[in-house]
């Protein structure tokens, strides 16, 4: 029998559903082992009956958490994919903003319709079962974690800091380029896939489980970074996170 | 026709990218409430650039859109570029031009392959197709996976693409690849014409629907514009990109957290078909062809018509990719350093890029100050413009099709807001413009 | 010595390039930096570099390379290793040459890597002399400037031409078959050749303030000055760079990668790291190296002591990566040692240089990587956690291990985990292992059952010294799972009853209900020859429990044993070490009659990986059974 799947969005861009539709062929391969029975996106039926549900986005809205609430009831497992909902993602810069003054500026006097909150990751409002990390999410890793899912063990999701892959790819360091990189505290996974394309590392998986900080922000400081420049670096993905250290 | 009464209610409809409502209720044959309703979480992204450097606007408003990351990084940049006066080199246009052809390529063939196909063939979704069509499926998937192979090879990845910088590529392709690149987009034809002729066939299941509106586009003298160019319209001359406001006059409904536009009508349509109405003598000659398959010819005011406009659009891409190859070919492809980093004067000013991504014309309005921080953002999106064109749309389309089943009436009003290849999530936010 | 113009020079190597069944591999540039890759040209050549971001070692054990492929229905098979084109490597340093030859005596050590010894017989070393220095290279200090052993060629610039030494036979056919107009050196050649290796000799920028034969002696001395190691290692970002571009550095890790239709796969090595956070964590979740200082420290140990202790090298040539990309500065190990220098001397201590240790390299054939197919003929569950799995080997054969060996047991599409051996060797035509269900792997295993198909490597580990304890009193301690491979002896012991002296059984655990072998237990009490004592730590109130209650050492006071004539084999879990030999100790049992098994996280179990090593110990090689004598001085043991 093969395991009833799901896909849900809330604040997000679509960017990692978008992924999974990428697989293209692989995406046949995927329809082998799993059955899709909701994923508003691509198709036109609906069931509340599956096994795993996958859930792109924050959740940047008290209504929000219902809907979350009542896929938790309804999953034997959910996966959190993207930065978004693995961790608030770039939604989370609103964050550091008096929340009025967001609303006030983007819908004028009209902004009392329009109700938000502090944009979170999912765990924030339930229980998640596995993470798939990125903005966007790779289609190896998420194919990872089916698989992992499907052969009931955990997924190996590494603890080890952006820099483990950039050096096996024999990158030159960003710092050694004049740039300002955040791959020292940053979770592995992608293959340091931004520094190959000739950039630096963002943070869009999220810290590492115990990252340095104050080392990496020593160091940002030390080649040329402002004290201010370097707290904003921080600010872009790892809102939520640095808010409940 | 009298004592028709009965309600329609779509909760975020499916097969569009964002949460829609629709919402119908019919009285005694009167069409009393025809709501085409946003209910999208809003995400605030012209607040959250404010106090952000330059070097960073393009990687955050990128995350606006997962489908069009790479039309919404080339405005971001190109409005940055404005700002301060930055000027790319004649290679880097080009090769933006094919990343945006790429990303055309890849959401016109995602939304007429994946969302409006399985509506023609009566299915809920493509997942049986690929049982009951394999042929098809895998002929729209190896042409899908051509383009983000595309996408891959100019900018990094499709979605959220990290080579393009404020000033230029961290990266280019080889001379090799793109030659490689030319060779797969030759070979495609066939399977473009395969998805022609399987979308002729189909041609009888489009409703037939024409209600006279506004088209607003690009357009250049010389190409099909998608990168960049002024603002036309069906209705009134052309303008330059930094009129903006004067065309999309912003208006917020308070049941939508989208807002609406308009322009000298109650509302305007952009995206594919707008483009082909006001541009159609310089799509590329295999797509013209294409065009004649469906008799699809300016000015033309039937929505559903934009899923063809996009097939048309998908063949001129192809083309038009292949001879900006060779003509990169033709100047000689400079090599730049690894790892590059345009090196970048910062100073105040203020900025608009307007590039035409595959749901059509998108403008992003920066304002920097002395240090290159940014200290006011807009942004209107093209899904945005077209909310006001497709409640309008509905309703008169509700009247012609009263006698019809609810269910059947339902499909119909999924199909019109398909048809406009909505992208909701990127289109609310918006901001309240006081520019003085 | 020969000479060839640097014009002949580049016709050589463009015609090495246009051979096709040859790989060519140079140093170019990349970035602002340079990097081992691809020629296609020889004018794309950089003999002037400094130093490289990865050393040439990424061409003979790959960032990732496969080591085994499996399918579910047939089993499991090595990646076949022919497809490697013959690779020239033009451009090595001399201390990447060093560090080559350090990484064959390591890979060879005891069993051979087949994956890293065809890549290198398949490839032709040709070395350069160092133009410019990095400003972070030291390996004048670490005798690894210059080098007169380890190439094919070794090319010095001269100016105009290049002076060629050749060190062996590939190397002589290589010039002979692709250059021409190589001529034989003049005196005036050699000259300048011994001259520049001298100029080498003094471009360091780095400075020792003593003499490098110093550091072992010096580490033996450092290994407790904590706030020392916690002073340099709190900037450290457990990022991994210093190690990762390390020429000597040879830890990996080994993972499963099913493919998606699950039926079949590949096992995969890539490079890891001891910097890194969980390298030294197990399934249970326990870290044997949980702080960055700890960390640091061992990574210098593994260099400048363990290593020399074993081979006779301080495995460092001073190439200086490490330090040059350690974006906090911590890694240099130039002003670690400088700096401990000063602590030791301050104290008035003398360091002495510590004599070379006696070295001999054996090697008795290859590593095996890939598991032979075995199926699970029972199933029986021991607690709620815990079941007993008898296994028999596909091809028919005894696993004829020693009683305390453990095997890698593969499960299709989760990857492989070391689980010791249950059952005595006396047992023939099967074997057993007793699982507690605990990570990935152990909780899929629990999934199986009889009929189903499994992964067997080994037997590995020393085991038990079942001839030495022939005629002595045993003194069997276990705590909880600790009898499980306690019971491999045990049963071996009573199978041979008449061989040995006094045996008694400790047996301690949680609580009842998880108690293992009930019925083995029960049959053991009634034993006129086994004095068997259980124990639970504590009793619930609807259970019934006749035994002893209170935790195992209350157990000992309880037994009458002669200190001189008993052996204590203690296993149990890492808190339990403690107590029972302190205990042990009180009533005059001599350290060497205490033997202990340790675990630890392994993946290769054969002693190359890194992951068991508990300071200069592989504990799957060198154990899992240790003579407490031999380890009570190990600080990360117990």
């Amino acid at each position: 029998m093969k395991p009833k799947v799901a896909f849900f969005d809330f604040a997000g861009c679509e960017g990692d559903e978008l992924q999974v539709a990428n697989l293209e062929e692989e995406l046949l391969d995927l329809l082998d082992q799993v059955e899709v029975v909701s994923f508003r996106e691509v198709m036109k039926e609906h069931s509340d009956n599956y096994d795993i549900a996958f859930v792109e986005g924050s959740c940047t809205r008290l209504q929000d958490e219902d809907r979350l609430k009542e896929i938790r009831k309804n999953a034997k497992y959910v996966v959190a994919i993207g930065s978004c909902a693995t961790i608030g993602g770039i939604n989370s810069l609103k964050n550091y903003q008096d929340l009025d003054d967001v609303r006030r500026t983007v819908y004028g006097d009209k902004a009392n319709l329009f109700d938000t909150y502090a944009a979170r990751p999912i765990d924030a409002v339930i229980p998640v079962d596995a993470y798939v990390y990125g903005c966007p999410i790779t289609r190896e890793e998420f194919l990872h974690v089916v698989k992992a899912l499907l052969l009931g063990k955990k997924p190996d999701i590494p603890n080890y800091p952006v820099c483990v892959e950039c050096k096996k790819n024999e990158n030159v360091c960003a710092f050694e380029r004049g740039q300002f990189c955040v791959g020292p505290v940053t979770r592995a996974g992608c293959n340091s896939c931004c520094v190959n394309e000739g950039t630096i590392c963002w943070g869009c998986r999220g810290l590492v489980d115990n990252p340095n900080e104050n080392s990496q922000k020593e160091v940002l400081i030390k080649y040329g970074l402002t004290v201010d420049d370097a707290i904003n670096k921080f600010k872009l993905y790892f809102g939520w996170q640095e808010r409940k250290r | 026709m009298e004592n028709k009464n009965f309600d329609v209610e779509v909760h975020h409809v499916t097969r569009v990218e964002g949460h829609g409502n629709i919402y119908v209720n019919v009285r005694n044959g009167t069409v009393e409430r025809c709501e085409w309703n946003i209910s999208e979480a809003p995400r605030f992204f012209e607040a959250m650039v404010l106090g952000r450097k330059w070097s960073e606007l393009h990687h955050i408003t990128s995350r606006i859109c997962g489908i069009c990351s790479i039309g919404h990084t080339l405005a971001s940049l190109e409005a940055t570029e404005a700002a301060m006066g930055i000027k790319i080199s004649e290679q880097d246009l080009k090769l933006r031009k094919i990343a945006l052809h790429a990303e055309n390529m890849q959401s016109h063939l995602l939304h007429v392959g994946f969302l409006v196909l399985p509506d023609l063939m009566g299915v809920g979704s493509v997942i049986p197709l690929a049982s009951s069509n394999p042929d098809e499926v895998k002929t729209v998937l190896r042409l899908h996976r051509l383009a983000n192979e595309m996408s891959d090879m100019l900018c990094g990845r499709t979605t959220h693409p990290q080579r393009l910088l404020p000033g230029g590529f961290s990266k280019i392709p080889t001379m090799k690849e793109l030659s490689g690149l030319r060779e797969r987009l030759k070979a495609s034809v066939p399977d473009l014409q395969a998805a022609a002729k399987l979308f002729q066939s189909l041609a009888p299941k489009i409703p037939d629907f024409v209600r006279e509106t506004e088209f607003i586009s690009l357009t250049k003298p010389d190409e099909y514009a998608l990168y960049d160019g002024k603002i036309a319209s069906t209705d009134t001359d052309s303008a330059p990109a930094s009129e903006y406001l004067s065309y999309t006059n912003e208006y917020i409904v308070p049941q939508s957290t989208a807002k609406r536009a308009k322009h000298v009508r109650d509302s305007y349509m952009v995206g594919a078909l707008a483009r082909l109405n006001n541009n159609y003598d310089l799509l590329s000659p295999l797509a013209k062809s294409v065009a004649k398959m469906f008799n699809l010819k300016p000015v033309c005011h039937n929505p559903f018509m934009n899923s063809i406009a996009q097939l048309v659009e998908v063949v001129h891409s192809v083309e038009d990719s292949i001879r900006l190859i060779n003509e990169l070919e033709a100047a000689g492809l400079k090599s730049q350093p690894d790892y590059n980093n345009p090196k970048i004067k910062v100073k105040a000013g203020r900025g608009v890029g307007a590039v035409e991504v595959p749901r059509g014309i998108l403008f992003h309005d920066y304002t920097y100050n002395e240090k290159g921080v940014c200290t006011k953002a807009n942004c209107v999106i093209p899904t945005n413009q077209n909310h006001g064109n497709i409640e309008l749309d509905m309703k008169a389309l509700v009247p012609k099709i009263i006698d019809k089943k609810p269910k059947e009436i339902e499909l119909t009003l999924e199909m019109l807001a398909r048809a406009y290849d909505p992208c909701i999530s990127c289109s609310t936010h918006a901001v309240k413009v006081h520019f003085v | 010595m020969r000479i060839i113009s640097k014009e002949d020079f580049n016709k050589f190597v463009n015609s090495l390039i246009k051979d096709d069944s040859l790989n060519v591999i140079g140093v170019k540039a990349k970035g602002n930096k340079f990097a081992f890759g691809q020629l296609e040209s020889a004018g794309e050549l950089r003999l002037d570099y400094d130093v490289t971001l990865l050393p040439p070692k990424k061409y003979f054990f790959p960032q990732r390379e496969t080591l085994v492929t499996y399918n579910v229905a047939n089993g499991f098979f090595a990646k076949d290793p022919a497809d490697f084109k013959p690779t020239i490597l033009l451009g090595v340093h001399p201390y990447d040459i060093v560090a080559l030859l350090h990484m064959d005596e390591i890979f060879r050590e005891t069993k051979s890597d087949p994956y890293y010894f065809e890549k290198r017989k398949a490839s032709i070393i040709i070395g350069v002399n160092i133009q410019n220095m990095s400003k972070w290279c030291f390996a004048p200090y670490m005798g690894c400037a210059t080098v007169d052993y380890g190439y094919d060629l070794m090319l010095t610039d001269l100016g105009n031409r290049y002076a060629i030494n050749v060190g062996s036979q590939k190397g002589e056919a290589l010039l002979e078959k692709y250059a021409k107009n190589v001529s034989d050196a003049l005196a005036r050649d050699i000259q300048l050749v011994g001259q520049k290796k001298r100029e080498i000799m003094n471009m360091s920028q780095q400075k020792f303030n003593f003499d490098t034969e110093l550091i072992p002696e010096l580490l033996s001395k450092s290994y407790e000055k904590s706030s020392f190691w916690e002073k340099h290692a709190e900037a450290c970002l457990a990022c991994g760079s210093c190690v990762l571009v390390c020429p000597t550095c040879y830890c990996f890790d080994v993972k499963e990668n099913p493919d998606l239709s699950l039926k079949e796969g590949e096992r995969i090595r890539t490079w890891d790291g001891c910097l890194l956070e969980d390298f030294a964590k197990i399934a249970s979740g326990e870290n044997f190296r949980p702080t960055r200082p700890t960390r640091y420290r061992h990574r210098y140990f593994k260099k400048g002591k363990y290593l020399f202790d074993r081979f006779g090298f301080i495995s460092c040539v001073g190439c200086g990566r490490c330090s040059s990309n350690c974006l906090p500065d911590i890694a240099n190990p130039v002003n670690l040692f400088n700096d401990m220098y000063n602590e030791v001397t301050n104290t008035g201590e003398q360091v002495a240089p510590v004599a070379q240790p006696d070295v001999s390299i054996e090697t008795e054939g290859n590593i095996n990587y890939v598991p032979k197919l075995a199926t699970i003929v029972k199933k029986v569950p021991m607690s709620y956690h815990e079941t007993l799995f008898e296994i028999k080997l596909d091809d028919g054969s005894n696993l004829n291990h020693k009683p305390g060996q453990f095997v890698q047991v593969s499960v299709f599409g989760v990857g492989e985990a070391p689980i010791s051996v249950s059952s005595s060797p006396t047992k023939k035509g099967t074997f057993e292992i007793c699982v507690r269900k605990i990570g990935s792997l152990t909780t899929k295993l629990h999934t199986l059952n009889k009929g189903d198909k499994i992964g067997i490597r080994g037997p590995f580990g020393n085991g038990f010294d079942t001839e030495f304890l022939k005629g002595k009193d045993i003194l069997f301690v276990a705590g909880g799972l600790g009898i499980a491979p306690l019971r491999s002896m045990l049963n071996y012991v009573l199978d041979k009853r008449a061989d040995y002296g006094r045996v008694t059984l400790l047996y301690g655990c949680k609580e009842p209900r998880e108690q293992l072998f009930g019925d083995e237990m029960a049959a053991l009490e009634k034993r006129e020859d086994v004095d068997y004592k259980p124990s639970v730590d504590w009793c619930p109130e609807n259970e019934l429990w006749a035994g002893n209650i209170g935790v195992i050492t209350t157990l000992i006071p309880q037994v009458n044993f002669d200190p001189e004539t008993t052996y204590a084999i203690v296993v149990g879990p890492p808190i339990m070490y403690k107590f029972v030999i302190a205990d042990l100790k009180k009533r005059n049992v001599p350290d060497d009659h205490i033997i202990v098994s340790l675990e630890r996280r392994m993946k290769c179990g054969v002693g190359k990986c890194g992951h068991c090593q508990i300071n200069q110990i592989y504990v799957c090689k060198d154990g899992p059974v240790f003579n407490y004598s031999k380890i009570k001085g190990v600080p990360e043991a117990l």
